[in-house]
């Protein structure tokens, strides 16, 4: 048939990228997904049969989230999967047999209670008349489990809930640690290290590692996040971990239009304060309990990272930050800084980190070594003391590493971590993921199929026998179809 | 002022053989890095069979990736025995010993027959050569007609240096011995090359001045502070004026490749823009 000469073809708006899998975000069945490039932003679009399109913002540079792909890491097989191949990716959690990566992080929920009540909190947790704590029993079979899927793990972080309440917490620590954990985490608010002097000195008994929510330094930010002013207890909570010789991380949660100007502050506590090796941002979790968002105008990594680089212009650059090899790369990203008189010293100023960390050019390197050492440190399991061994290896021979054993107090990492939400899970980043959560009966989930796809729920049901309501997110689009949650999440009317 | 031949190669080799110039510098010493490396690679179009030439090769290891990348032979030469003994146990370790070979040999007597190779790749150190016009006509002697030269090399405007770079010239002799873009063209089109692409990658050398200031610095939060931080204070005082040559153009990064015409007729040669030759 002939065209209307007239009649103009007209391109489609954006660039098709890939075609994956997601979920509904309201009735988490799993559905097709697009994801598209518009306007330099990486977007994906799927359809519901029975409710309809979503679309929401994954990553705000296409260019960043294109060029990360060749860091993508062959993954490494767990030692044992838990569960069969029956429905497919995200229903067969986990790890079934497509897995395409071991856990280089595994987390443990202790109990569902908590002595805040934040605006924020992607657990649902708080002060409830419902809940569970887990025995010690409990959590020695999950250790099991994890043991005997990694070998030797090398972190596992303890969370809730608040773990710091759990009446037995300093027992679990320790468990964990008797059964050869490289490193154990204990995931906190800080306000029993604020408060309880013997606390602290326990956890460092134990030689637990302090991985403390902050936030920021604003009242309003406080308010806003964690419905109080928390910031006394927070300087106390510091003060204490560097009384009792604990290591911290600073773990921010970063939401659009409330903390964002923080950056710049967290990141400058981080380096100067004694007791702190570590800065995690994380764009707010839109799983479990959050603030109303519009999930084509959310945070992502990329504008995290612009955001630091923007707000220290003399320390930090987007191009320090290095895609993360081990997850999917698009996950997370990772600087490591060396501090010194001046201020921070990135590695990637010191290595062509890039050139090590490219996979898909797949070519024999002259130093397959600094590829380990490169490997260990970028990874979801990666602390502050990781970089000492390249800088040995990849210098070796000359004076200056042998002096490097006392710079270990001063380096500095910086990591930038967008977990995904019922809006923007794709199978295909989900599929390597490697920070699961370990589940009572001795599954490892993929931490945002856990929080998204309806595991959460199922498990708190189980643990706390009571009925848990389906969660959905609290998403501008959503807010005709929604009720409340009697946890303050929400889920449909 | 121009350091003598001697001065130059006695001076390189320090440079080179030191480890701690090698730290400094780090692994890959030339600019760019192995994206660069690629590009010049690529731009040599020499066929699976053919036969690459890497000269002035250090550790051989753009040798090796011009044996990946064209899938053809390719033969690393370099002054240093030392640099060729390493660069021969690299290859054998990545297994890579039947198409790659090592020679140790100067660049202004290349040990290379009339027409040897299919292409050319000459790193970060034409600037090094003492006799400039001899490299050049060597490089070009032993490439078969057709073939290819890609070459990239430091670019310096000796008049416009500041003050402050004058000490820097006297003890790094590449730079003492860079020439302008303009005259890099012109030496190779002496030699009976034909010039197809320049490019100038300033930002390629600014990384390097960007690597060498974090590892003084590292190196001085490291030493011990009765150690003598002379030497390194005063390689990060130089810093500021060397980041402002480059950004002047006084200082910089080009490629050049260039063919060796066919049947001694000439190559066609690009018009080239001005601008690209300053």
């Amino acid at each position: 048939m002939r065209r209307n000469a007239t009649a103009a073809r007209v391109d489609r708006p954006e660039v098709f990228l890939e075609l994956t899998k997601s979920i509904c975000p309201l009735c988490k069945r799993v559905i097709d997904a697009e994801v598209n490039v518009r306007d330099n932003r990486v977007i994906m679009r799927k359809r519901c049969p029975e409710h309809g399109p979503f679309e929401a913002l994954v990553y705000s540079d296409a260019e960043l989230y294109t060029a990360q792909l060749r860091f993508n890491k062959p993954g490494t097989l767990p030692l044992e999967f838990q569960t069969e191949v029956r429905d497919g990716c995200p229903l067969d959690c986990g790890l079934c047999p497509e897995h395409k990566q071991h856990a280089c992080l595994g987390i443990i929920e202790v109990n569902s209670s908590c002595n805040l009540d934040c605006p924020i909190c992607f657990a649902d947790s708080g002060h409830q008349p419902d809940g569970f704590a887990l025995t010690l029993e409990q959590v020695s079979f999950m250790i099991d489990r994890f043991v005997a899927a990694e070998g030797e793990p090398e972190v596992l972080q303890f969370s809730g809930g608040e773990p710091s309440i759990h009446p037995r917490i300093i027992e679990l620590l320790e468990l964990a640690r008797g059964r050869g954990v490289r490193v154990v985490m204990l995931n906190t608010n800080g306000l029993r290290l604020a408060r309880d002097p013997r606390f602290a000195a326990d956890c460092a008994r134990v030689g637990a590692h302090v991985y403390l929510q902050f936030d920021g330094f604003d009242r309003r930010t406080h308010l806003a996040i964690r419905g109080r002013d928390l910031r006394a207890e927070k300087e106390r909570a510091l003060a204490a971990c560097e009384r009792e010789g604990l290591s911290v991380t600073l773990v921010a949660a970063v939401e659009k239009g409330i903390n964002e100007h923080e950056a710049r502050e967290i990141v400058r506590l981080g380096v100067s304060h004694p007791a702190v090796n570590s800065v995690v941002f994380q764009p707010v979790t839109h799983a479990g309990r959050h603030l109303v968002f519009d999930p084509l105008e959310r945070l992502t990594n990329a504008d995290v990272m612009k955001l630091v680089a923007a707000q220290l212009p003399d320390w930090f650059r987007v191009d320090d930050f290095v895609p993360v090899p081990c997850c999917f790369p698009n996950c997370r990203s990772m600087c490591y800084a060396l501090v010194d008189s001046d201020g921070v010293i990135p590695l990637t100023r010191l290595v062509e980190v890039e050139d090590y960390l490219d996979y898909v050019s797949n070519r024999v390197l002259p130093d397959p070594e600094i590829r380990v050492a490169l490997e260990r440190m970028f990874s979801a399991s990666a602390t502050p003391g990781a970089e000492a061994a390249l800088l040995a290896c990849e210098s070796c021979g000359i004076d200056v590493p042998a002096a490097l054993a006392g710079m270990r107090e001063h380096a500095f990492l910086l990591a930038v971590q967008d977990f995904q939400d019922p809006y923007t899970l794709n199978v295909r980043q989900l599929m390597k993921c490697c920070v699961e959560q370990i589940t009572p009966d001795g599954r490892l989930i993929p931490f945002c199929a856990y929080n998204s796809v309806g595991y959460r729920e199922q498990v708190r049901a189980a643990l706390a026998g009571v009925e848990v309501s389906p969660v959905v997110p609290n998403a501008v689009p959503l807010q005709p179809l929604l009720a409340e949650t009697p946890y303050g999440s929400r889920t449909m009317a | 002022m121009t350091a003598t031949a001697a001065e130059i190669k006695a001076c390189c080799a320090a440079a080179y053989s030191s480890p701690f110039a090698a730290w400094l510098l780090g692994p890959r010493f030339h600019p760019g890095g192995r994206a660069l490396t690629e590009q010049l690679i690529r731009a040599l179009g020499v066929p699976p069979e053919g036969v690459v030439a890497d000269v002035a090769c250090g550790l051989g290891e753009s040798t090796v990736q011009a044996a990946r990348t064209t899938g053809s032979r390719a033969i690393g030469i370099d002054l240093s025995p030392d640099s060729i003994a390493a660069a021969r146990r690299a290859a054998e370790d990545a297994g890579l010993a039947d198409s790659v070979e090592f020679l140790v040999g100067d660049a202004e007597a290349l040990p290379l027959e009339d027409g040897a190779v299919d292409g050319v790749l000459c790193e970060c150190s034409l600037c090094t050569f003492p006799d400039k016009e001899r490299a050049a006509a060597e490089l070009a002697r032993v490439l078969k007609p057709g073939g290819r030269l890609a070459l990239s090399d430091m670019v310096a405007d000796h008049e416009r240096l500041p003050a402050s770079l004058r000490t820097l010239e006297a003890w790094v002799a590449c730079l003492a011995d860079a020439r302008p873009l303009g005259s890099l063209v012109e030496l190779l089109a002496g030699a009976g090359l034909g010039v197809e692409i320049v490019e100038r990658h300033d930002d390629a050398l600014a990384r390097v001045f960007e690597r060498v200031e974090a590892r003084l610095r590292l190196a001085r939060a490291a030493l011990s502070r009765d150690a003598d931080l002379g030497l390194l204070e005063r390689g990060l005082d130089l810093v500021p004026a060397a980041r402002e040559s480059l950004e002047l153009g006084i200082l910089g990064y080009a490629i050049v490749v260039a063919r060796r015409p066919v049947d001694g007729r000439d190559a066609t040669t690009r018009p080239l823009a001005a601008s690209n030759l300053v």
